[in-house]
């Protein structure tokens, strides 16, 4: 009783609520561990993912397979396990190489002199003047589908928005005191790219390619499931989900619940993990 | 007691109320016109090259019967050859005259009368068109009267009475290669009234057709996807709904389920020579490449023949609705019983430790290096050839034979087959499927044996199609060598699946011809015949 009457309002949060830091921390350790667990099962289940069964087809979810079994036997669990493993390396893959090349791109814009910026913006305008899935669907088409066709296909078509943010970056950096003094200095523009400039823009790279896996990962599952992208044996989400579609009609509705929520949680996770990232890099929100 | 009885017989009559009450659900119409009929096809069904036999309408693996024409003769239900047109047809004793005598009777839907000089007139254009219709083997064709028509073949071709009984006669008078197959004229029992390209055929019965009168006036034929196609039939939108075992499990209230025979088998080709090679060229000059070192060994080709157990395939892929099959030619005149294997791994495995196959440390066989494993291609978006793949795959694998399936697309297909096992879909009304398969030069086993050649070489010779038929048993096996899964075994056949449809219980569908490889219009053959209750 008494303990209550001194206790004031703000100990009481202070004691059982975290703080907004603390909480992204751990909204990231969390995301983050998951999403390396996800990749890791599926990596181990990759047998399991083909393996079918028929005398144990097109059952309802229950404990020996919490997400049921498709028409051919084959747990749907470990085939959601490993199509999002899948999702998740191609993602890591395509968002890594599509960033490098934002950063390349956005830097050498900002510092390589004006027909460089104008070719450069140029090509961004380009590229995000075209519809997303119909470059990305003739990339892979192109490059011959599979695995290889998709990673290249997302790749190269996720780099305008954050060259644009890079370059911005830059441009701004540019105007800084220590930078025209470097320059003053007889310092070379790569040089004082490299070693000024870049290591300044560091943090929204890392935001931006994190903040690129959601996208490359859903484009990965949307053009498998048009049949653009993973060859059919593979268990990729897109597969799954395309698989499941036919049977949807029959009531079978285990087959595509599961692995889109399984897909939608995945990316749900990398933008908390992206948005938490942002939060603890950006002056404004790191010290919330 | 008593009393247990009559709550079972309240708790009996409970469910059978729910269950009239879930039927009543569904809403089918009640009133349908006796006379018409709807039925849902699939989209492929839908001829490109519109409704002219010229083009290679009715023709093909996928053969049934022209319906707005009137072919020379028709293959009866256990397709002994039948008479339609011809009254009769002679076989000169070269095998190279065959001359038809045809009936004076017939009319065109214009009113024109039929005569031999239309005969002559398709046959003569059907032959240099390029399409599923193979015609090479004619020279030329005459019309000596109205009623007398004369074809000249290149080499003697005993199967020519299946080819004379798909292609359908068109008028020459009233053919204009652009726009007949949009709006066909012909002598069949069906005229066709609209087409709706994409969606629809509505076809009416030719009132002045020479046979049999039609029961059904009117059908209309609609295009859609089997999922389309099991929700119309589900919300009573069409008669008769062509399916996939698949869709059996969640049976259609007010609907039965129908399923045909077939000669529609599925078989994988093991290409028997090294990799490495080439198909012998096309007409252009393009080559394939072509064989596999691990199917060249006729001991594994001799292995996945007996290691594979059909009756599970038939089971748990088909879910009952096919049969097992040992040859292409299933139910037709021409099996042969000696392409019968039977399943069992012990054997297979024997077999290949015979040839000097030994386990390696994860259970699959090798021998002098190279690995018994290899590609599997499928048709991804088919279910039933992707559930035979993976089944496939895990029956090879018990006896040691690694199996990577690889599902694809026909058109990639195409091109890789000759190197790369696939499941095949097989299956004509004609022996000339064991030509394809068998005959040496292009066949997807690339297989050549100079004995089986010649068999069928005399089987073409035959004085009669009737005669022939103990060629093709022998060109199978003569008791010294063949193609059976004992001897060179280049194809494994797998199963024959049945065709199935959803059709409305008051709905006597007719059809007893077994139906070839491919679903679609095989189903219409006597459409003229069905009829309601």
């Amino acid at each position: 009783m008494d303990d209550t009457l001194v206790t004031s309002p703000l100990q009481i949060s202070k004691r059982k609520r975290l703080n907004q830091r603390s909480k992204t921390i751990i909204y990231l350790v969390l995301g983050l561990t998951f999403l390396l667990l996800i990749a890791v099962a599926g990596t181990l289940l990759s047998h399991a993912a083909i393996t079918t069964n028929f005398m144990q087809k097109n059952l309802l979810p229950s404990l020996q397979y919490p997400f049921g079994t498709d028409w051919l036997g084959r747990d749907m669990l470990a085939r959601t396990l490993r199509g999002l493993s899948i999702s998740i390396v191609i993602g890591l893959f395509a968002s890594f190489i599509s960033a490098m090349i934002a950063a390349i791109l956005g830097t050498a814009a900002a510092t390589l002199g004006k027909t460089v910026d104008e070719v450069i913006t140029w090509l961004v305008d380009l590229v995000m003047g075209i519809p997303h899935l119909l470059l990305l669907i003739l990339i892979s088409f192109a490059l011959g589908k599979g695995t290889f066709g998709v990673i290249v296909a997302v790749a190269i078509s996720h780099w305008p928005a954050l060259t644009r943010v890079i370059r911005a970056e830059i441009l701004q950096l540019k105007e800084t005191n220590y930078v025209k003094i470097a320059g003053k200095m007889g310092r070379g523009k790569l040089e004082i790219a490299v070693k000024h400039m870049v290591p300044h823009v560091f943090p929204q790279f890392l935001v931006g390619l994190i903040l690129l896996f959601p996208h490359a990962i859903l484009h990965e599952a949307a053009l498998t499931f048009l049949g653009f992208g993973l060859p059919p044996e593979q268990p990729g989400i897109g597969i799954i989900l395309s698989e499941s579609m036919r049977y949807l009609s029959l009531g079978m509705w285990w087959l595509a619940v599961f692995p889109g929520l399984a897909l939608l949680i995945t990316v749900l996770l990398f933008d908390l993990a992206g948005g938490s990232l942002r939060k603890l890099i950006d002056p404004y929100s790191a010290q919330d | 007691m008593k009393k247990r009885f009559f709550i079972a017989l309240g708790l009996t009559a409970f469910s059978l109320l729910i269950l009239v009450g879930c039927g009543n659900d569904d809403g089918i119409p009640s009133s349908s016109v006796k006379e018409s009929v709807i039925i849902a096809m699939d989209v492929e069904s839908e001829p490109a090259a519109g409704f002219d036999p010229i083009l290679g309408w009715a023709a093909g693996e996928h053969t049934h019967d022209p319906l707005f024409q009137s072919t020379l003769l028709t293959t009866e239900n256990d397709l002994i050859i039948g008479y339609d047109l011809a009254t009769d047809y002679d076989i000169s004793d070269d095998g190279l005259t065959w001359t038809f005598k045809i009936r004076s009777d017939v009319k065109f839907t214009d009113g024109a009368p039929l005569t031999a000089k239309d005969v002559a007139f398709t046959y003569n254009n059907a032959m240099k068109q390029a399409t599923e219709t193979d015609l090479s083997m004619l020279n030329s064709v005459e019309a000596v009267d109205d009623t007398t028509a004369v074809f000249h073949l290149q080499t003697p071709y005993s199967s020519f009475a299946y080819i004379a009984a798909v292609v359908g006669i068109v008028p020459e008078h009233a053919y204009e290669s652009a726009a007949y197959g949009q709006k066909p004229i012909g002598s069949g029992r069906y005229i066709l009234k609209q087409w709706d390209k994409g969606e629809q055929v509505i076809m009416e019965a030719n009132p002045d057709y020479y046979g049999e009168e039609a029961n059904i006036k009117k059908v209309t034929v609609v295009f859609m996807s089997e999922e389309a196609s099991y929700a119309a039939a589900k919300s009573g939108q069409v008669d008769v709904a062509y399916t996939d075992p698949d869709y059996t499990v969640r049976p259609i209230t007010g609907y039965d389920i129908l399923s045909f025979n077939s000669v529609d088998v599925r078989g994988i080709n093991l290409p028997c020579i090294p990799a490495g090679n080439k198909t012998a060229p096309d007409a252009a000059g393009a080559t394939l490449p072509a064989g596999n070192d691990v199917t060249a060994n006729r001991a594994i080709r001799q292995a996945i023949a007996c290691a594979i157990d059909r009756e599970a395939l038939v089971r748990d892929v088909l879910y009952g609705y096919g049969s097992v099959a040992y040859s292409e030619s299933i139910g037709e005149p021409w099996e042969s019983q000696t392409m019968k294997v039977e399943y069992d791994p012990l054997r297979a495995r024997a077999i290949l430790e015979a040839d000097g196959w030994t386990l390696d440390a994860n259970g699959i066989y090798e021998k002098n290096g190279l690995k018994a494993e290899f590609d599997l291609l499928y048709i991804a978006s088919n279910s039933a050839r992707t559930g035979i793949a993976m089944a496939v795959t895990e029956m090879l694998k018990e006896v040691g034979i690694k199996v990577n399936p690889t599902g694809s697309s026909w058109d990639q297909i195409a091109g890789l087959y000759y190197k790369t096992p696939h499941v095949f879909g097989a299956g004509m009304h004609s022996p000339a499927g064991l030509i394809s398969h068998y005959y040496s030069g292009k066949n997807g086993a690339s297989y050549s044996n100079p004995v089986v050649d010649d068999y069928i070489r005399q089987a073409l010779a035959a004085p009669s199609v009737e005669a022939s038929y103990e060629y093709w048993m022998k060109a199978q096996w003569d008791g010294n060598t063949g193609v059976t899964p004992a001897a060179d075994s280049p194809w494994v056949w797998l199963v024959e699946i049945k065709h199935v449809y959803f059709a409305r219980e008051n709905l006597n569908v007719i059809d007893e011809k077994i139906h070839p490889h491919g679903y679609g219009w095989t189903i219409t053959n006597n459409v003229d015949q069905w009829y309601w209750d």
